[in-house]
């Protein structure tokens, strides 16, 4: 089968293709959400970090800031004490915007100005990002108080100062970059080891698949046997297809098995009637006859040669019948009535010479159904209920009566022939639709029936989308009910 | 001999039944389905049955079975209208002797029915030699010591059915269901104006032979009483199966 052949050879749009191409596409996804989150994850708990040390920095700076010992009491900047990274930058204003000190490396008169503040207000001071000495750096500008001479009266003066300190971040990015690349690298990695794993695992996963499909190619005509694997009907989504395939091959294998029951027994049927023929014709050549024998068994060969030709007639009447033709309940058909008087007229000589009167009966609406139409030819709506009239006539005793009724029904018609004859067994009955099948074996063929009547008038029913029923009831120790078959036809509505 | 055929299609029997009766000149009896056939099978009264496979009722096959189930070692030619060699082969394990394909050749099937009679009272070849009689199935001719007796169809199928018996008390019961079908009303003295017959005809051609044909006073005929025992043609088959009942009678 194409399928498996695609599941095993990985041919682009199999279904473990496109699975595997899925599956990759959202681990990749995932992996770029990982890297984005690590990123802001990292960012953030770094930058923290960085401006608490920031803060610790600055306030070791306020630490530093003395009483100048001055009449003004101002403060002074005791920058001996301070351990300062060179690459720091700081910067200590009093209340009055005096400098106390600066870093040596200190150019950004615009920061002390305090403008340009970003990112949200910390508790203990702004955070600016400047650029100083062309690198990225981070600076804390907060406020600090010192208190000059706590020993006075009143607790001493409060001053407060401004301390900016700032440092470069190039190496927490540094810190940042490196954990990033940690869990990209280790997203591309697991991506590398889960495709193959993945492409293994659905390989496996798909075994019920393939083994299904397996199965289900070995089907053929010569061998039904399709019997699915459990795994395939444990499966839930296999499951169904599994009931699909099975109930397929079902009904495909029965009307094969049909139809080669009705080759079979139109080929026995078929060679009888030439079997017939030929012995006739070599019986009649077996010795020297006189005139009268000759014209004898000719007309005997004639009457064979007729039985065949019925037979092939009736057996193209079915094949026709049988094809399918679904415009066939679209077109216009036939009046019911005038068929079923036409069959009647047909029928007439054989009714007289059984001595069986046939009687014509319509229901009380009986005036609008002698022009309703059936979706049926004209030609095989006669035929149908030739047939079963003919069929009744045969099992009629002589002076019993057979019973034609039309009756109208919602949307549909039904005629319903009913003779008084012996009734049909009940073992016969389910058969009497079947081709070739003759109710009475010991007398069948004495009665020249082909026995493809019923099946005929079955088929063209089914074309015409009605229903046929023969209910009988034989018991040889009740009074016999006859036969009845009713035929339900939908009614053609014209448009 | 006597034939039972068992077929349904009606024209067809009628055919067979006459080839059958016109050419070798067997009686026949016809059954229509396979219950009546399995009935008239148990008449222990015919040399062959020409059975038809597809039949109402019982069809041929199980017909067949019943037949052997029963240790009925009649002669069985089937008439089938399948083909493929499996059916063939189920057929002829189930104990069919010859099968015909229909349609058949009615001379085919005439010649087969007479090798399957042949066969199954033990004779090989269509000319049977007893003592100085030679009788040809074929051309359905007798003579005596080269000479040609000219026999009456009835005579014919009397002696055709001793020679295949010889030195066998046939009783006038076993020729009279042997020789004639159901629809032929049955007298014995019937029978015994032919035996007399042929008895004079084949003693006409040899004038100083001994007679061939022995009348048993109350039990029956006997073909070449004279004959040795092991010179009977098919004694070491077994000849006359069905027909074992009416010995000594």
């Amino acid at each position: 089968m194409k399928f498996s052949r695609r599941t095993r050879s990985w041919l682009p749009r199999s279904i473990a293709f496109r699975l595997i191409i899925a599956v990759l596409a959202v681990e990749l996804l995932s992996a770029v959400l990982v890297v984005a989150l690590s990123f802001g994850y990292e960012r953030h708990i770094h930058f923290h970090a960085f401006d608490v040390m920031l803060h610790g920095r600055a306030d070791s700076i306020l630490g530093a800031v003395q009483d100048a010992e001055d009449p003004g009491d101002s403060l002074m900047l005791d920058q001996a004490d301070l351990h300062i990274s060179p690459e720091d930058i700081y910067e200590v204003r009093d209340q009055a915007g005096r400098v106390l000190g600066r870093s040596a490396n200190w150019q950004g008169t615009e920061i002390a100005q305090g403008s340009g503040a970003e990112g949200p207000p910390q508790p203990w001071g702004e955070i600016l990002r400047p650029t100083v000495n062309g690198q990225r750096y981070r600076v804390l500008r907060m406020r600090g108080s010192r208190t000059v001479d706590p020993g006075e009266q009143g607790g001493g003066k409060q001053r407060t100062v401004t301390i900016i300190y700032g440092a470069p971040t190039y190496h927490v990015w540094h810190a940042i970059r490196g954990a990033v690349e940690f869990y990209a690298a280790g997203s591309i990695v697991l991506l590398l080891v889960t495709g193959p794993l993945i492409a293994w695992l659905l390989h496996r996963g798909l075994l019920p698949l393939r083994q299904l499909a397996a199965l289900a190619a070995q089907v053929s005509v010569d061998s039904w046997q399709f019997s699915p694997p459990a795994s395939a009907r444990t499966t839930p989504e296999l499951a169904p297809l599994t009931q699909a395939l099975e109930s397929v091959l079902q009904r495909l294998e029965r009307s094969f098995v049909q139809q080669r029951a009705f080759v079979s027994d139109a080929a026995h049927e078929l060679k009888t009637a030439v079997a017939v023929q030929k012995s006739s014709l070599q019986l009649l050549n077996m010795k020297r006859r006189s005139a009268q024998e000759y014209q004898a068994g000719l007309e005997r060969c004639l009457v064979d040669s007729l039985r065949l030709e019925a037979l092939v007639a009736d057996m193209l009447t079915l094949a026709r019948a049988e094809s399918p033709a679904p415009e066939a309940r679209r077109q216009p058909g036939a009046d019911l009535a005038a068929c079923v008087r036409q069959a009647i007229a047909q029928l007439e000589t054989v009714a007289a010479l059984r001595g069986v009167k046939v009687s014509l009966a319509q229901a009380a609406e009986g005036a609008s159904i002698s022009t309703v139409q059936v979706p049926i030819p004209f030609g095989d709506c006669t035929l149908l209920i030739s047939n079963l009239l003919l069929n009744a006539l045969q099992h009629s005793p002589s002076a019993s009566t057979v019973e034609l009724r039309l009756m109208d029904e919602a949307g549909s018609v039904v005629l319903v022939i009913q003779d008084q004859g012996d009734g049909i067994p009940a073992e016969a009955l389910p058969h009497v639709f079947d081709r070739f099948y003759r109710g009475d074996p010991s007398r069948g063929r004495n009665t020249g029936g082909t026995g493809l009547g019923l099946a005929i008038s079955k088929a063209i029913v089914h074309k015409a989308g009605g229903t046929i029923e023969i209910a009988s009831q034989a018991d040889a120790n009740l009074p016999s009910q006859g036969t009845t078959a009713t035929v339900r036809l939908p009614v053609f509505s014209s448009p | 001999m006597r034939v039972l055929l068992v077929e349904d299609e009606v024209r067809l029997a009628e055919n067979l039944a006459a080839a059958l009766r016109d050419g070798p000149g067997f009686a026949v009896d016809w059954a229509e389905d396979g219950l009546a056939g399995d009935e008239f099978a148990r008449q222990p009264c015919y040399d062959l049955i020409v059975l038809d496979l597809m039949l109402p009722k019982l069809d041929g096959l199980n017909l067949l079975k019943r037949l052997r189930a029963r240790r009925d070692a009649t002669p069985v030619l089937i008439l089938t209208a399948k083909d493929g060699a499996d059916s063939i082969i189920q057929l002829l394990n189930a104990g069919a002797d010859d099968y015909l394909a229909k349609p058949f050749d009615l001379g085919e099937l005439i010649a087969r029915a007479k090798a399957l009679i042949r066969r199954g009272k033990g004779a090989a070849h269509p000319t049977l030699n007893v003592l100085d009689l030679s009788v040809n199935t074929l051309e359905q001719t007798v003579c005596r010591r080269g000479v040609v007796v000219d026999l009456s169809p009835t005579e014919y199928r009397v002696l055709e059915y001793l020679i295949h018996r010889p030195r066998v008390i046939v009783s006038k019961r076993e020729l009279l269901e042997h020789l004639y079908d159901y629809n032929w009303e049955h007298h014995s003295n019937v029978i015994e104006v032919h035996v007399s017959n042929l008895r004079k005809k084949l003693d006409a051609a040899v004038p100083d032979g001994e007679p061939i044909v022995e009348t048993m006073r109350g039990r029956g005929y006997r073909l070449a009483p004279g004959l040795p025992l092991d010179d009977r043609p098919g004694a070491e088959a077994g000849a006359g199966f069905n027909m074992d009942r009416d010995e000594g009678q």
